[in-house]
């Protein structure tokens, strides 16, 4: 044992300054057999399938048969195709339309569990339950409450004299977005919630120590100090939803499937429905290619906006 | 005399926090009534599921209140649906799932964390980017690939699906996890004679224990809740996961549509979910301010 110990230790400091010894290239090659399988995943099942969406995108790939080389020839109908054009447009709407409710309810709420006091934990905890339960779930049972006569929200809403209860949420578009979007927001605001609340209690707290003693407002601390210090968990928390709403499938193929016509089509729609419905893989792998890009240029974009405004 | 001010402030502020009974009231009052817009909408589709089918294909009435019956789960999981079968399916994808990105997060973190090794910021660099690929944009080519690899239609391959789309945020987590680690104590346990194998196991298991639970939670929680992978990979009616299969359900049979079964069965899709996070909580939030520190 002690023999071990002495030997051993000069050998790691040498190591650790002059060129390899067997300890380290052994290390190495433990180090890289360690990390092996995860880039195996991550090569196989993410970046190849990454790159070879690119090469099908420059071919006529049906889903069975031969296929060959058309070039540009698919990006090239894209910008004839009216329902990607479409989907482009409806799903840029729907992103516009939950941000900022959606940013503004889940600070609101960061606001209000941030401080320590008796009961925050457990607020925290059932508002964020949504988030855990996810909206498949959630929106199949929106399904069944938006049902006219039979669904506990227009039950509901016709007590109140808002709406009539045979008002059908789900068959007409104005309706169909109106009830979407607020399910969304239900369901995603406690996600932002945690996000900006873990954000502000990293703050040090005695910075507003001077702040209180000169006798700001909270709305002042709060655009003045707060606000500013959050900036990169603001920038975060929006890259995540706005990404998240450009990527949404889910809500739409379970509550309105796209309808009435294709006018609740997003774009992941649109690519699944070309590949699965009208089997035109390289049509829509070309379609997928436009949405990685698209969902780039917005994170690159956010960062960027958000790190000069304060810089 | 300014420093030792300044270094009180924060106790003071502790203190001098206004604790009167009528704020709080009133904080409370406002945090139940929030809470409950978040919760109640959930418990009441529980309530919802346990009446007939006949109460909830019709407007909610308080004379159908009082009759509660499991005849709705009764009729699911008996019926020609088979959706025990899909739970199954879903049970088994989230367990493996959780226990592949585990194992495989596990090690990747040990390796970034404490060996040394070429292209080892590279190698960290491209598991990342994988977080940055949205799994929507691959699902086209991923489709052809899995046909090739004969992984179409089976819950293997859903399985690897899942754990490679996770694994970003779980090496993340699991290497913080081991660089948290003092060094000191794997250089003893290596200096004793511990095999690289020994060390994780006895030595680092139970230091990074909370940092594995993180990563099981996320991927059991991911995969029990993915609709659009496995409905684009599984054509197989018998290998549905629960989301897929509830799907059928809604489109119903002949037309006829059981609104109860498919409230049913949105509420053992949700059971799980809730169970692990109110269990495993302080894992969930733990992780999520981790992987967002990252960003």
């Amino acid at each position: 044992m002690t023999v071990t110990q002495s030997a051993t230790r000069p050998v790691a400091q040498v190591a650790a300054r002059k060129r390899p010894t067997a300890r380290t290239r052994r290390d190495a090659r433990t180090g890289l057999a360690l990390v092996s399988p995860a880039l195996l995943f991550v090569g196989v099942f993410a970046l190849f399938p990454l790159g070879f969406g690119v090469y099908i995108s420059l071919t006529n790939w049906p889903l069975v048969g031969p296929y060959h080389f058309i070039g540009l020839s698919n990006y090239d109908s894209l910008l004839h195709n009216s329902e990607f054009l479409q989907s482009i447009v409806f799903t840029l709407k729907y992103t516009g339309i939950v941000t900022i409710p959606i940013f503004v309810v889940g600070y609101a709420l960061a606001v209000f569990v941030r401080a320590n006091r008796p009961g925050t934990t457990v607020f925290r905890t059932l508002i964020f339950v949504p988030y855990i339960v996810g909206l498949v779930t959630e929106s199949y049972m929106a399904v069944v409450e938006l049902q006219p006569t039979s669904g506990t929200v227009n039950w509901a809403l016709s007590k109140l004299g808002l709406v009539s209860d045979t008002t059908a949420w789900l068959v007409h578009t104005g309706q169909a977005m109106t009830a979407i979007c607020i399910l969304v927001v239900w369901f995603y605001s406690g996600f932002a919630m945690m996000l900006l609340m873990a954000g502000m209690q990293n703050i040090p707290s005695d910075i507003y120590e001077s702040a209180r003693t000169d006798g700001a407002s909270w709305w002042t601390v709060e655009r003045r100090l707060t606000i500013p210090l959050l900036r990169r968990w603001i920038a975060l928390s929006l890259i995540i939803s706005v990404v998240g709403s450009f990527l949404a499938f889910n809500q739409f193929f379970i509550m309105t499937d796209g309808g009435p016509g294709t006018s609740t089509v997003t774009v992941v729609m649109a690519i699944y429905s070309t590949a699965f419905a009208q089997f035109d893989v390289g049509l829509a792998s070309a379609m997928s290619v436009v949405l990685v890009i698209v969902v780039g240029l917005i994170t690159f974009i956010q960062f960027r906006f958000l790190q000069r405004d304060g810089d | 005399m300014a420093a030792s001010a300044t270094r009180r402030a924060p106790v003071t502020r502790g203190a001098t926090r206004r604790r009167q009974p009528g704020k709080l009231a009133w904080f409370l009052a406002a945090g139940v009534i929030i809470s409950a817009i978040f919760v109640v909408p959930l418990a009441w589709e529980v309530f919802r599921s346990l009446q007939p089918e006949s109460a909830v294909s019709t407007a909610p009435s308080a004379s159908t209140f009082t009759h509660l019956t499991f005849a709705n789960y009764r009729t699911l999981l008996a019926g020609q649906d088979d959706i025990i079968r899909n739970v199954v399916n879903s049970l088994i994808v989230a367990v493996v799932t959780a226990l592949l990105t585990s194992l495989v997060a596990v090690l990747a973190g040990y390796g970034f964390a404490l060996f040394r090794f070429r292209f080892s910021g590279v190698a960290f660099g491209l598991v990342l980017i994988a977080f940055m690929i949205p799994f929507q944009a691959v699902l086209t080519p991923l489709f052809l690939e899995l046909h090739f690899l004969h992984l179409l239609n089976s819950l293997a391959g859903l399985a690897l699906f899942y754990t490679t789309f996770n694994l970003p945020i779980g090496v993340y987590v699991m290497r913080n996890s081991f660089m948290q680690v003092p060094r000191e104590l794997v250089d003893a346990a290596r200096v004793d004679g511990a095999s690289v194998g020994g060390t994780l196991v006895s030595v680092l298991r139970p230091l990074v224990l909370p940092g594995i639970a993180t990563t099981a939670l996320y991927a059991f929680l991911f995969s029990w809740t993915e609709f659009l992978g496995a409905l684009s990979f599984l054509t197989n009616d018998s290998l549905f996961t629960l989301p897929v299969a509830l799907s059928n359900v809604e489109t119903g049979t002949y037309g006829a549509v059981n609104y109860g079964l498919l409230l049913a069965g949105a509420v053992i899709a949700m059971i799980p979910c809730i169970v692990v996070y109110v269990g495993l909580q302080r894992y969930y939030v733990r992780g999520l301010v981790s992987g967002a520190l990252k960003g």
